[in-house]
């Protein structure tokens, strides 16, 4: 298991009254479980960047890896 | 001119201010079949008188003023009124699209437009009731400023039993009054915020306009309008963009996305990215400083903020504003960015242009071309520097020409970020290439919406190739001829992003959403074809409730090949009329920072390929190699007699 620090963005944000937390996981999926609030299908949505680069579901987390979680956002 | 299609008015009144002449404006049904309404409409009516010579600041010009068919019909987001005039900022013409309720009272007032011309000999604001004209003096709201100008207005339009009269207004503040080149024109808490309308108003010594009365607006067919638009309604509700996040967020909500993509302007456009982006994001104004939510007339998105900035209950800024007057000049002091933003809006001043025009005259500063005082990231005395900028005093007096102007004294005219005159708006164009030519050839100059929103496509909603120009050009002419329809029609361009599928926008990890954003780009020879034949597409699309709107409210037979053909037919007349003003390739041009400068050191692309672009979607507009409309086009769009 990684520790790691989950960064919010967007409505996720909102929802969850959270900017940030941490949380300790193997893989994205595992991840995307333990955000408070949030359904896993609702999750499935959100967009994901690890350590700055946009990563897939399988993504292996690595220990002080910085995990930004983004609600789809666009037209402004 | 009376009309038989319902959403018109069918009537617009011409004002000539130095003589006081108001007279009908002749515009006739098989006009409103080629030009709907809107900056169509203006155009068509500017593109009549102007012939290339005249000045923004002359009798000449003329500042015209123009609803849409739908502009008060109950569609959603349609209460706006757009103006169009002779650019005083880029020598061109400008459209500035404005939402609250003007647009609904002045055709309340019988008006489907109003056409300003002349001068007047002394500060003067305009009565109009039931299409009656009344001149009064405004001597003595003469250097108010926005807010306390429309107060006294309804002062004066109170009647016996204390109650104000419903009315529209838009009015200009002291920017206006002292044609500093980015003044706006403010509607309540609304603003025509782009290309200098508001200094048009001031040397016409027109303080402020005011509308009413009781007419009704006329709808072809009210009972499917009304079904039709319930249906519409609940569509932009369910929709993740206007039913969740610009509700939610407003647009200030992209920040954080706009980091994530690297195209979040940053120090006068040196870098994609803001080390202190969530200081002034979105969700810290949601957090910690919205009160409520505000909309226009009958809109569902209700994208706008109300915030409380020193104990009073003020507008809260766009994206634009947010970004361009934060990480834009280095600052993280969100509250600053509050009050600034009330501030510009006050003294009636567009907040991109004057944000990016400090920029420019800090980053001239840094490298000692230009001894000003201004220093990115020390904030303190702005709020003076734009009264300054409003009053023409000091230094105020040269930031008040803009950055184009600067840099062709001060030099530097590489970093001024403007495109025909016209501060970019705050979408760093190095990723995202598509609004990078967008902002090129845009009819306006440095215009994100005008230029076409690629951004949308390009990490803003789908995730296409940012910096890839396959597609682009056929796809941003697609996405102009769109945008300048739904403007024309009064509605604002918001409801434009229910285009895209729910589908896409709410599950951006799903296959089918990652094949559209892998594919798009190279379906550029399709987008082309639909360009290139839109009468092929009599239909109306599930996902795109304008065109059985606009028939229903109208009359007039509307598919969505021939809503396109009319976009395109409006981008086209705006483009034939700055040819006179000698628009032409050599005008469609970027500072040389986001053409040649790359923004990331180990990305070769990271720049905009505008020479390519440009190349491209000549060709995919059918105009010649010196990217202007041919004589063919101008004919297919029955354009021949501009």
């Amino acid at each position: 298991m990684a520790k790691v620090k989950v960064r919010l963005y967007g409505v996720v944000r909102l929802k969850t009254g959270m900017s940030a937390f941490e949380a300790e996981a193997e893989t994205l999926d595992g991840l995307k479980k333990q955000i408070p609030g949030v359904t896993p299908k609702e999750a499935k949505d959100l967009i994901v960047l690890v350590n700055g680069e946009k990563a897939g579901r399988r993504c292996q987390l690595k220990p002080g890896d910085e995990v930004v979680l983004m609600s789809p956002a666009g037209g402004g | 001119m009376a009309t038989t299609y319902g959403g018109y008015m069918g009537k617009v009144l011409k004002i000539d201010l130095t003589t006081k002449e108001v007279s009908e404006y002749p515009f006739s049904d098989e006009e409103r079949e080629l030009f709907i309404g809107g900056k169509m409409m203006a155009a068509k009516i500017l593109g009549d008188h102007l012939k290339g010579t005249e000045k923004a600041f002359s009798e000449e010009n003329m500042l015209v003023i123009t609803t849409g068919p739908l502009t008060g019909t109950g569609a959603p987001s349609a209460s706006r009124f757009n103006i169009s005039t002779l650019s005083p900022q880029t020598g061109y013409i400008t459209s500035s699209n404005c939402g609250g309720h003007f647009g609904y009272y002045l055709k309340k007032a019988g008006l489907d437009g109003l056409i300003l011309t002349g001068q007047c000999d002394t500060p003067t604001w305009i009565e109009i009731q039931n299409e009656k004209v009344t001149f009064h003096h405004a001597d003595d709201l003469w250097g108010l400023k926005t807010s306390e100008t429309q107060a006294a207005l309804d002062d004066r339009l109170r009647m016996k039993n204390g109650r104000v009269r419903k009315n529209g207004k838009i009015c200009i503040g002291p920017a206006g009054e002292n044609r500093v080149l980015y003044a706006s024109i403010v509607s309540n808490e609304r603003v025509s915020g782009r290309g200098g309308t508001g200094a048009v108003m001031g040397w016409m010594n027109l303080k402020a306009v005011c509308v009413g009365g009781n007419k009704e607006i006329p709808v072809y067919d009210k009972e499917k309008m009304v079904k039709h638009t319930q249906k519409w309604f609940r569509y932009l509700r369910r929709h993740p963009l206007t039913g969740e996040q610009l509700p939610k967020l407003g647009t200030a909500g992209l920040v954080s996305s706009m980091q994530m993509k690297h195209i979040l302007s940053t120090k006068n456009y040196s870098s994609g990215q803001y080390d202190e982006f969530e200081k002034v994001s979105g969700e810290r104004l949601a957090e910690e400083y919205n009160i409520v939510n505000k909309g226009c007339l009958t809109c569902p998105i209700r994208c706008a903020r109300t915030v409380e900035v020193a104990g009073k209950q003020v507008k809260g800024p766009e994206l634009e504003t947010l970004v361009l007057l934060g990480g834009g000049i280095l600052n993280n002091d969100l509250e600053a960015v509050l009050r600034w933003n009330y501030e510009l809006d006050e003294l009636g001043m567009d907040t991109i242009s004057a944000a990016n025009t400090l920029s420019y005259a800090m980053e001239a500063n840094e490298k000692g071309l230009w001894d000003n005082g201004l220093r990115f990231s020390e904030t303190e005395g702005i709020s003076r520097l734009f009264e300054d900028i409003a009053y023409r005093r000091g230094i105020g007096d040269e930031l008040a020409q803009g950055s184009r102007r600067l840099s062709e004294k001060y030099g530097g005219k590489e970093f001024a970020i403007h495109a025909k005159g016209m501060e970019l708006a705050a979408y760093e164009p190095r990723k995202a290439a598509g609004l990078g030519l967008g902002y090129a050839v845009s009819n306006r100059g440095g215009c994100h919406l005008n230029g076409g929103y690629l951004v949308i496509l390009e990490g803003l909603g789908l995730s296409v190739n940012q910096t890839t120009y396959h597609g682009k050009a056929d796809l941003t002419m697609m996405f102009q001829n769109l945008m300048e329809m739904i403007s024309a029609t009064g509605q604002c361009l918001f409801t434009s992003y229910a285009f895209f599928p729910s589908s896409l926008m709410r599950h951006p990890n799903a296959w089918y959403t990652r094949l559209v954003n892998a594919a798009l780009p190279y379906c550029g020879f399709a987008v082309r074809l639909m360009n290139k034949y839109p009468e092929l597409l009599k239909l109306h699309l599930p996902v795109f409730h304008h065109t059985k709107g606009f028939e229903y409210a109208t009359g007039m037979k509307m598919s969505f090949g021939h809503y396109m053909r009319c976009g395109e037919r409006g981008y086209n007349l705006e483009r034939e009329i700055n040819r006179r003003f000698g628009v032409s390739a050599d005008k469609d041009i970027l500072p040389a920072r986001l053409v040649k400068t790359l923004q990331d050191s180990e990305d070769p692309r990271s720049k905009v390929p505008l020479e390519k672009l440009k190349k491209v979607y000549y060709h995919a507009r059918g105009w010649d190699r010196n990217g202007l409309p041919t004589e063919k086009l101008l004919k297919k769009l029955q354009l021949e007699q501009i």
